[in-house]
């Protein structure tokens, strides 16, 4: 009954997804002012993998099913400039029919804490305004993404945004971070890491003692000033805080006592500034660079500097440098693991060679610093001895696009002390007539190899066919494709994938 | 021992380029057939300039680039000039722009037309367009074949058309006229050349010279896309036409949509988020970012065999998008790689890592995994949950081995200096102290 149940209810969702589209669709178009989307997609994907040590075997018989639905010009009247008025959601279904229930039950020796079969998310939902007062003013109101030099995160709350004939936009924000464990359709895409949080209301308190209660919202808030209307500047600076609330263990052994000691008082989570500055005066060059530093980790985890040239309109060359320091939630002890930071440098070269025809070549190093030399290292870290370890890598990549289609090229090769990948994939996607079909082929080959696992290696390759058709009528609104992929090498033998997708969106 | 390679995969993967290249068809969009240059007569009014020279940049539209091929063919879909149109000429006996364009005036729609009609040209040309039937004077200036290209007498009233589709813009030449800004300012100097073709028409740079500056002259023009560009949903800027993908130029926000734009998609997005959004819909984003199907260009070929070599080659890349103790760990836990994992791969002695000749035995002494963990921390917090690690690290009081300098058994994992910066982050958050160290540890108090 219940593996009964575990399939009727993504399938009862699909069927309300989809009907809600054709509903949507179908039903008589009466004058309203505003504009509104509604769109559905569908993605079954079937494969199966196991442990490298043969057992266990997962078998993924996965299901994603979202549901959007958006409604535009909410305000009335629109006017290419005047004030903007939207509401925009999306839920998803993320289901993995293939899962063993003794993964998800907490007596069983196979249990993940945390793993559920058919989580249900809300992804975004929320009332925003733009344009306000001569366009001065604009807020956002609901669950939200906040993309910056602080990273890609969502919250529930309010944002507002004034934007000032000084070309400079202050904005500040506050709500709860998304988090898993929550009864509020979260992911725990969107909090920091080094922790696992989740409820534990099927655990026994002594169990998975790692893994951390989340049974309270965590209060966020920020705020940024940025450049606006200067296409040759944009420059930002933004301050992010999030603090933990939930009572949770502190030592994951159980005391003489048998009661475990807990930690309940409002701590920071995460305390970062960023700052962002892209700087291109003159029609030639491009400068930008980024820094973001972690208040609680008292350093400064992420830096870049970019300098793009415009030798022409065909050429650009440029040259990035980036370092990154990986810092944590401030509940995490990873935190203080002595960790040093990856350092890459990268040339690249874009060449358009014509409108249809370009190409680019990235190339450069990541450094790795550690103090100490692993040839020599015994037992303890020599702190007077820095040494760095430089990984090398080119990535070539070519693109012809042509009236009816594409073909794309991609090649890589990252070498050093732990592994190599080399290997290159020709992607092919065609249109038929007129684009009511379309097809897919990729063809890949790539070598690789673990230097620290020498029984990992392999040459693989693999290859796609894709078919895709969208019924007449709903023009680029629709669209129903299979994926057939297969690849094959020493480690997996044949490995095979299919992926059936539905896509369905009406706009009226 | 040499060891033998297998070229199996690498013959099978030429073979199917070879099939897939000589398979490709790659035709071209529809249209008409451009016109052999060889076979056109050497007349006025076919080219910009006679024998088909450059044209010089200082006739160009104003932020034309020398090399840049016209406009983009997406805004400005490709056009069909069937009539022969000498500029200069008319311009040399007295018209101006708008003795044809008068419409330019009073547009306030870029899908006007504002060619003149062929009465236009019936005062000076002796023609009459007026009519079903087009009639012409028996002097050369009137015959069909002076402006209508290839015509030939048996052809009738037939002519080429000339077609030039709207472009997929908004653009208001009332306006622009109304702020006296002259036809040069974006078409550049028609009045110099012969023939005006898609390369006379505005570029995005052009615009920004007005479209940027708050200069009396030009009023207060907006500087948001939407003022140009086509929009829906809302705010969101159309981006696939027939033509093909609106995409940025290299000089906007350095958001050149090159074949490597993947690589470096985030500094742009990480400075200025709003521009992207311009174009994508959140969704657009949360595809690759958030999705729930692994995309091929990210995660090419057999990657779950590979992920791990790349894990460790560009760690940075891989936590844009996944969260290593709930994506990584969950998945590691159930396919039995964790130490602490539900299966705990208890028939390799709970181990993953390389054998012992290369991650532990010498010149390596057991404690090698910390200076990995320095190397690359996020590899570690992959697998390892806090327990797995507190086993040892933690001080013997709260059940580990015992740590710090003063315990004796050398399993400090604190960086160097830590003590100089601890006492701060003791105070915003002692939990990460107390997961180690007894609340009257010595060493903690040395934080406060």
């Amino acid at each position: 009954m219940l593996a009964g149940m575990r399939r009727t209810v993504p399938l009862a969702v699909t069927c309300v997804g989809i009907s809600c589209v054709l509903g949507f669709g179908a039903g008589e178009r009466r004058a309203v002012a505003y504009e509104s989307e509604v769109d559905a997609s569908v993605a079954a994907q079937f494969y199966t993998f196991e442990s490298p040590y043969g057992e266990p075997l997962l078998r993924r018989r996965r299901y994603t099913n979202t549901l959007g639905i958006a409604l535009y010009d909410l305000q009335g009247d629109h006017s290419a400039n005047g004030p903007v008025l939207s509401f925009r959601s999306r839920v998803r279904l993320d289901a993995d029919l293939g899962q063993d229930p003794a993964e998800r039950d907490a007596t069983s020796s196979r249990f993940v804490p945390g793993l559920e079969q058919a989580p249900f998310d809300l992804m975004y939902a929320y009332l925003e305004g733009e344009r306000y007062f001569g366009g001065a003013f604009g807020f956002r109101l609901g669950r939200q993404y906040v993309a910056d030099v602080l990273g890609w995160w969502s919250f529930d709350g309010a944002e507002v945004a004034l934007r000032t004939p000084a070309y400079l936009k202050f904005e500040a924000y506050g709500g709860l971070e998304q988090r898993s464990g929550l009864p509020m359709l979260t992911t725990p895409r969107f909090q920091a890491d080094g922790v696992a949080r989740g409820s534990r209301d099927d655990l026994r308190a002594d169990q998975w003692t790692s893994y951390l209660n989340q049974s309270r919202v965590a209060p966020a808030l920020g705020v940024a000033v940025e450049t606006s209307d200067l296409w040759w500047l944009h420059a930002r600076l933004t301050f992010r805080r999030v603090t933990n609330r939930d009572s949770v263990v502190v030592s994951p052994f159980l005391p003489a006592d048998g009661v475990l000691r807990t930690y309940d008082e409002d701590r920071i989570s995460t305390e970062r500034l960023g700052g962002s500055l892209r700087l291109s005066p003159v029609s030639f060059a491009s400068l930008a660079g980024s820094v973001v530093y972690d208040f609680y980790a008292n350093l400064v985890s992420e830096q870049s500097l970019a300098l793009d040239a415009y030798a022409s309109s065909r050429l650009t060359l440029g040259a990035d440098y980036e370092r990154s320091v990986p810092t944590f939630d401030a509940d995490s002890i990873f935190n203080w693991f002595s960790h040093s930071a990856v350092t890459s440098m990268t040339g690249r070269a874009d060449v358009r060679l014509s409108r249809r025809l370009d190409a680019a070549v990235n190339f450069g190093a990541r450094a790795f610093e550690t103090r100490g030399d692993p040839a020599t290292y015994a037992t303890t870290l020599d702190e007077t001895v820095v040494k760095r370890e430089l990984d090398p890598f080119v990535m070539l990549f070519g693109r012809y696009r042509y009236s009816a289609g594409s073909v794309s090229l991609r090649s890589q090769a990252d070498y050093g002390a732990r592994g190599h990948r080399l290997g290159t994939d020709v992607t092919q996607r065609h249109e038929y007539a007129r684009g009511y079909y379309d097809s897919l082929v990729v063809l890949s080959l790539y070598d690789f190899k673990d230097e620290l696992r020498p029984d990992r290696y392999a040459t693989s390759f693999s290859y796609v066919l894709g078919f895709g058709l969208k019924p007449g009528g709903l023009g680029d609104r629709a669209r129903l494709g299979v994926e057939w992929e297969h690849a094959m090498n020493r480690l997996v033998g044949q490995r095979y994938r299919v992926l059936a997708t539905l896509d369905l969106s009406v706009f009226r | 021992m040499r060891k033998r390679r297998d070229f199996g995969p690498w013959l099978l993967f030429c073979a199917c380029v070879l099939a897939l290249v000589c398979g490709l068809r790659a035709p071209v969009s529809a249209g008409a057939p451009a016109p052999d240059a060889s076979a056109l007569p050497a007349s006025n009014g076919l080219a910009p300039l006679p024998n088909r020279a450059a044209i010089p940049e200082r006739l160009r539209p104003p932020g034309a680039a020398p090399d840049d091929g016209g406009p983009s063919p997406v805004v400005f879909p490709a056009q069909t000039i069937g009539i022969r149109f000498d500029h200069a000429r008319h311009v040399a006996l007295g018209a101006t722009c708008t003795t044809c364009h008068d419409r330019a005036r009073t547009s306030h729609s870029s899908s006007d037309s504002l060619l003149p009609a062929g009465t236009r040209c019936d005062g000076c040309h002796g023609t009459n367009h007026r009519g079903a039937v087009v009639t012409a004077s028996p002097d050369a200036l009137s015959a069909c074949a002076t402006c209508h290209l290839d015509y030939r007498a048996e052809d009738g009233q037939r002519v080429l058309r000339t077609s030039l589709p709207p472009p997929h813009l908004r653009f208001d030449h009332a306006v622009h006229a109304e702020r006296k800004i002259a036809c040069a300012a974006c078409h550049g100097a028609v009045g110099s050349l012969e023939l005006a073709t898609v390369d006379q028409l505005p570029r995005m740079r052009g615009c920004f010279g007005c479209h940027t500056s708050d200069t009396p002259n030009t009023g207060k023009p907006s500087r948001a896309c939407p003022t140009c560009h086509l929009t829906e949903q809302g705010t969101l800027l159309v981006t696939s036409f027939p033509e093909g993908k609106l995409e940025p130029p290299a000089w906007l926000h350095d958001a050149e949509h090159g074949p490597d734009w993947l690589e470096r998609h985030k500094r742009v997005a990480g400075d200025d988020s709003g521009f992207c959004s311009s174009c994508h819909a959140e969704r657009f984003c949360t595809n690759c970012h958030d999705g729930r199907v692994s995309p091929r260009q990210i995660h090419p070929n057999d990657f779950l065999s590979m992920h791990a070599i790349a894990a460790r080659q560009d760690s940075p890349k891989c936590t844009s998008c996944h969260q290593q103790q709930s994506f990584c760990l969950s998945c590691h836990q159930r396919a039995g790689v964790t130490m602490s994992g539900p299966v705990g791969n208890l028939t390799h002695q709970g181990r993953f890592h390389p054998p012992p000749a290369i991650w532990t035995e010498g010149p390596r002494g057991p404690g090698h995994h910390a200076w990995e963990a320095e190397r690359n921390l996020n590899a570690c917090v992959s697998c390892h949950t806090e327990r797995d690690c507190a086993s040892c690290h933690a001080t013997a009081k709260v059940g580990g081995y015992g740590s710090g300098s003063t315990s004796g058994r050398h399993t400090d994992p604190h960086p160097p200096g830590f003590v100089t910066r601890c006492g701060r982050a003791l105070r915003q958050n002692a939990r990460p102290c107390l997961v180690c160290h007894d609340p009257a540890d010595p060493e903690l108090a040395s934080c406060r």
